[in-house]
């Protein structure tokens, strides 16, 4: 993701190097084999211990469906898991209502300005989780830093801490980052000129920024919505140490039956679960998202 | 006749098992000149000054016997089980937390062969089949000084009565129940604990959740010292040596002794290590008085031997819990009901941190 404000053109040095006499030789072999590594490292370090965790699902203390009649029996599991999801949906939200308009700003100030609102999203992003999160204590618990200020203040204090809004809270601030970058890399392609085209066909300022910039940057929002949905859905230390007992989420209970209850199977069986269930939200998704995806270039 | 060669025979006995048994005896601290030279063990426990002070109380240990010693951790049963269901242990000596080697004595951790080991200093009751004491702790009560002036809590009753004692409480949720906890919670509602069955778990539970829903449920003791330099809880239950270092650090708090629930880490030797009987060396000579001394000075952890001598300061030496006035007032709990009963436990206790 680079910074320099004239690379509205991001496929033409792909397609010069493409057209290289050296490249060219290699090209019909050329993507499937550069593939192979990543896909190696995949199979390695995802489908086999994956898999293993399927097959112990399944077969861990006995072979059949126990783990997964257990885990939906459980009123706790149950609600636990519907809780991931609205935490996760909730997060996907505040960081969207956050991104969009910094990822906007990104396109349109100078370069210095451009640096600097990078830098402002990355520097957090090399520190650790756990640092972020446990600074979010300290500014959002009873006696912290929000709440001195509201006393300050007069207003009445908030509880914030060990609540699931203190959960989201601290989770948006960890996973903006994951929102603005897709965000900004499509905003930046996208050609400004036609807000003046569409206004001088007579649309109004905001009609013009809605129908043609918005669908435009679409991809971008659906790209960072979904990595940060599926990133919130397993996050562990965020909530564990902002939030209470009503805001754990399902990887805190799979955790505990995986390492202090060594019940690997149901632990397996958790993870299934929750993997499954964001495959089949991302399903219902995927058409939804291909639709409007074809309909803006249609309007390009 | 037959009875003065009876005599013989039997003195003849003695005399020759005799010498055997003196040279064979281990004495906890002891070990001989480079017996493990070229050996290598691998200690594992849970890292920071923790691990830091046990390797200061086995550096004579190393010196002495010439072993390589290499440090892992943190404790992690999930690991272990890994280790011993694939047949490769390299952990030699594992320092693990109260109730896993009772839980799992046999199939993950071996048992002990107490004629190896000189466990006549550790104080009584604390040996198990799988495990000896790593060092001791307590989980106590600290209330804070200005919420409750001159009209203090002075037993659990107290914390769990909340209607005398208004405040918000924080309670150890970092892994498995306390079980002491429990029990304690299951006698606040006017049930004996030494009764206790299965199905009075969740009523101890119950009188947990009763709390109310600003009870804090901590994730790790930083996190319960946390609360304590911040004032956010009134009532925190603490390990007794983050509450010692909140103290120091200027915590307004101060413990309730009576019924201070003994804790204790374990060390174990794992099924299938390559070399038994030098972890069982490594875990003689940490029992050793010396030793012992160095672990106290070093981690403010309580010894356990009970010949072991520490020089600490006065903060330190509040919060020890091998005095005879802490080892009256401490509150054991019942080790066989909660591993017999873990899973069950387990299982309301983790519904009870997940809200439900």
């Amino acid at each position: 993701m680079t910074a320099t404000p004239d690379d509205g053109a991001p496929n033409a040095a792909a397609t010069d190097l493409a057209q290289s006499p050296f490249l060219s030789r290699f090209r019909p072999r050329g993507p499937v084999w550069l593939a192979t590594p990543a896909l190696f490292v995949l199979l390695l370090v995802l489908a086999y211990p994956l898999g293993i965790v399927l097959w112990r699902s399944f077969s861990d203390p006995a072979i059949g469906i126990d783990n997964y009649v257990w885990f939906f029996q459980s009123a706790v599991n149950r609600a636990v898991l519907q809780r991931t999801f609205v935490v996760a949906a909730w997060v996907t939200l505040a960081c969207l209502i956050c991104a969009y308009p910094y990822a906007y700003a990104m396109t349109i100030v100078g370069r210095n300005m451009r640096l600097a609102l990078i830098l402002c999203v990355l520097v957090p992003f090399w520190l650790s989780g756990v640092v972020r999160t446990l600074a979010w204590v300290i500014l959002l618990q009873d006696s912290g830093v929000i709440n001195s200020m509201l006393r300050g203040i007069g207003l009445p204090p908030v509880k914030l801490i060990r609540t699931l809004p203190g959960v989201v809270i601290g989770m948006t601030q960890v996973l903006l980052p994951f929102m603005i970058l897709p965000i900004y890399s499509v905003m930046k392609g996208i050609d400004t000129r036609l807000l003046p085209a569409a206004r001088s066909l007579g649309a109004q300022p905001w009609k013009a920024f809605l129908q043609i910039y918005v669908p435009l940057s679409l991809p971008g929002v659906y790209a960072g919505a979904i990595i940060v949905f599926i990133l919130s859905l397993g996050f562990y230390i965020t909530p564990a140490l902002l939030g209470g007992p009503r805001s754990i989420l399902l990887s805190s209970l799979v955790q505990n039956q995986v390492l202090s209850l060594l019940n690997w199977g149901r632990g397996g069986a958790m993870g299934v679960v929750l993997l499954v269930a964001t495959f089949l939200l991302l399903a219902i998704a995927a058409p939804l998202m291909r639709q409007k995806h074809t309909a803006s270039r249609r309007e390009v | 006749m037959k009875k003065f060669a009876r005599a013989v025979a039997l003195t003849m006995t003695c005399a020759l098992a005799l010498p055997v048994w003196a040279q064979d005896k281990p004495v906890a601290g002891e070990v001989k000149e480079g017996s493990l030279k070229g050996k290598t063990l691998t200690f594992v426990s849970y890292g920071g000054i923790y691990q830091d002070g046990q390797v200061a109380a086995l550096k004579e240990f190393v010196d002495k016997s010439g072993v390589t010693l290499l440090n892992d951790g943190p404790t992690e049963i999930a690991k272990l089980k890994a280790q011993v269901d694939a047949g490769n242990v390299t952990w030699d000596v594992v320092d693990t937390a109260d109730l896993p080697p009772y839980v799992h004595c046999g199939t993950l951790f071996q048992k002990l062969d107490l004629s190896k080991l000189d466990v006549s200093k550790i104080p009584p009751g604390q040996v198990g089949e799988c495990s000896v004491p790593a060092m001791n702790y307590g989980v106590v009560l600290m209330y804070k000084n200005e919420t409750y002036k001159d009209n203090p809590p002075k037993s659990w009753a107290d914390f769990f009565d909340t209607e005398k004692f208004p405040g918000v409480r924080a309670i150890d949720g970092s892994g498995d129940p306390t079980g002491g906890l429990i029990e304690q919670a299951f006698k606040a509602t006017g049930g004996d604990p030494k009764a206790m069955t299965s199905d009075d778990i969740e009523k101890g539970i119950q009188k947990l959740r009763d709390l109310g829903p600003d009870t804090i449920y901590w994730k790790t003791g930083a996190e319960s010292q946390q609360l304590a330099e911040s004032g956010e809880a009134d009532m925190v239950m603490m390990w007794t040596g983050r509450a010692m270092t909140a103290v120091k650090n200027g915590a307004a708090y101060t413990p309730v002794w009576q019924d201070w629930l003994v804790v204790m880490d374990q060390l174990t030797i794992p099924v299938g290590v390559k070399d038994t009987d030098a972890a069982y060396a490594l875990i003689n000579a940490y029992l050793g008085a010396n030793a012992q001394a160095v672990l106290t000075e070093t981690t403010s952890y309580t010894p356990i031997n009970m010949d072991a001598r520490p020089k600490v300061d006065e903060a330190t030496a509040a919060f020890l819990t091998s005095t005879p006035e802490r080892n009256a007032q401490g509150y054991q709990q019942n080790i066989p009901f909660w591993v017999k009963n873990f899973d069950l436990a387990a299982e309301k206790w983790n519904a009870l941190l997940s809200g439900n």
